[in-house]
């Protein structure tokens, strides 16, 4: 079984047919399902934006780091599931053409590299973060950190909607 | 006359070369995605903030004070995409009964953001001690749910 026949199979399951709005009375899933999309996107990315701005020392100077960054992630991996399960339900109606789509691989490499970040960060400085709680501007690391994550998802939503240009 | 004056803007030069610009668009689209996911984050802060449903480790004044003005910013983000998006393709947006009530339900939420920023000012960090008061609850609501259409209004607008 290669992974041409595995998709093949997917596209032709019957919550494939309902995405794709095939059957009666699923025509609006697809744009349904995109907005919530969206919306998990959006606290997400506002989340870790917000995050990534203490990393960079610009917002909640008066507060310990640490506080705000555990505060505010149980939000984005909520919010990440919720993206996770509704992009997988709209892969799901198409996906031999996201598969071969290069937007779409080049996006789950941005968010691999966004997940590689985090780990070194979680792995790296902020085990000392106590160190560094209330210092300004936080070390180097944390602020390279911060910048990176930034950068990388905001890749992950240019590619996201350069998707939907080209499949 | 909305039709003529889309078709006129559409005719215009700058909008022509930004038509025939392959990356003006979802370009523009991501930048605005990235103001959406911002304002409506902190939206959300402030609104579970203020109805007392999540975290109180911040106070009230504190989550208002980091929160808003990302929202203001997002929102003017939102704005010049979205300006440029519908002067790109005038025709796209106003054709849809969807576009304006999304402009309306914008300049609505915005509002009643205005008067929360108004109010949070005057009452300083009164609301940190005690629950805050029920219309500052119904704003939260009111908030949460309008910005919650606003996206769906916004998605839309391609599909209808």
């Amino acid at each position: 079984m290669t992974i041409a026949d595995i998709l093949a199979w997917i596209e032709q399951s019957a919550v494939a047919n309902a995405m794709r709005g095939e059957v009666e009375g699923t025509e609006f899933f697809f744009p349904v399902i995109e907005t919530l999309h969206v919306i998990f996107i959006g606290v997400v990315f506002g989340s870790i934006f917000m995050v990534d701005l203490r990393l960079l020392g610009l917002v909640e100077r008066a507060n310990a780091a640490a506080r705000f960054i555990r505060e505010l992630l149980p939000w984005t991996w909520t919010a990440f599931a919720g993206a996770a399960v509704t992009g997988l339900l709209m892969f799901i109606a198409n996906p031999t053409t996201y598969w071969d789509n290069t937007q779409f691989r080049y996006k789950f490499l941005l968010i691999a590299l966004a997940g590689c970040n985090m780990l070194v960060f979680h792995l790296g400085i902020y085990r000392q973060i106590d160190a560094w709680n209330e210092r300004l501007p936080p070390p180097t690391a944390a602020r390279a950190a911060g910048l990176l994550s930034i950068a990388l998802w905001s890749g992950v939503i240019f590619l996201g909607r350069w998707v939907g240009f080209t499949t | 006359m909305l039709e003529e004056l889309a078709d006129w803007i559409a005719a215009t030069d700058t909008s022509v070369f930004l038509q025939d610009a392959e990356f003006a668009v979802p370009l523009s689209q991501s930048l605005h995605i990235i103001g959406v996911a911002v304002l409506f984050a902190s939206a959300l802060m402030i609104n579970v903030r203020l109805l007392g449903l999540g975290s109180k480790v911040r106070n009230v004044s504190a989550v208002m004070a980091t929160s808003l003005p990302w929202m203001w910013r997002a929102l003017l983000l939102c704005a010049c995409t979205g300006a440029l998006q519908t002067f790109i393709e005038p025709q796209r947006q106003f054709a849809t009964t969807i576009y304006f009530w999304k402009m309306g339900l914008i300049a609505v939420l915005a509002l009643l953001t205005w008067w929360l920023q108004r109010t949070s000012r005057a009452v300083g960090t009164a609301w940190d001690a005690q629950t805050p008061p029920a219309s500052a609850r119904s704003f939260a609501l009111l908030s949460s749910l309008g910005w919650t259409l606003v996206i769906f209004f916004g998605r839309f607008i391609a599909y209808v």
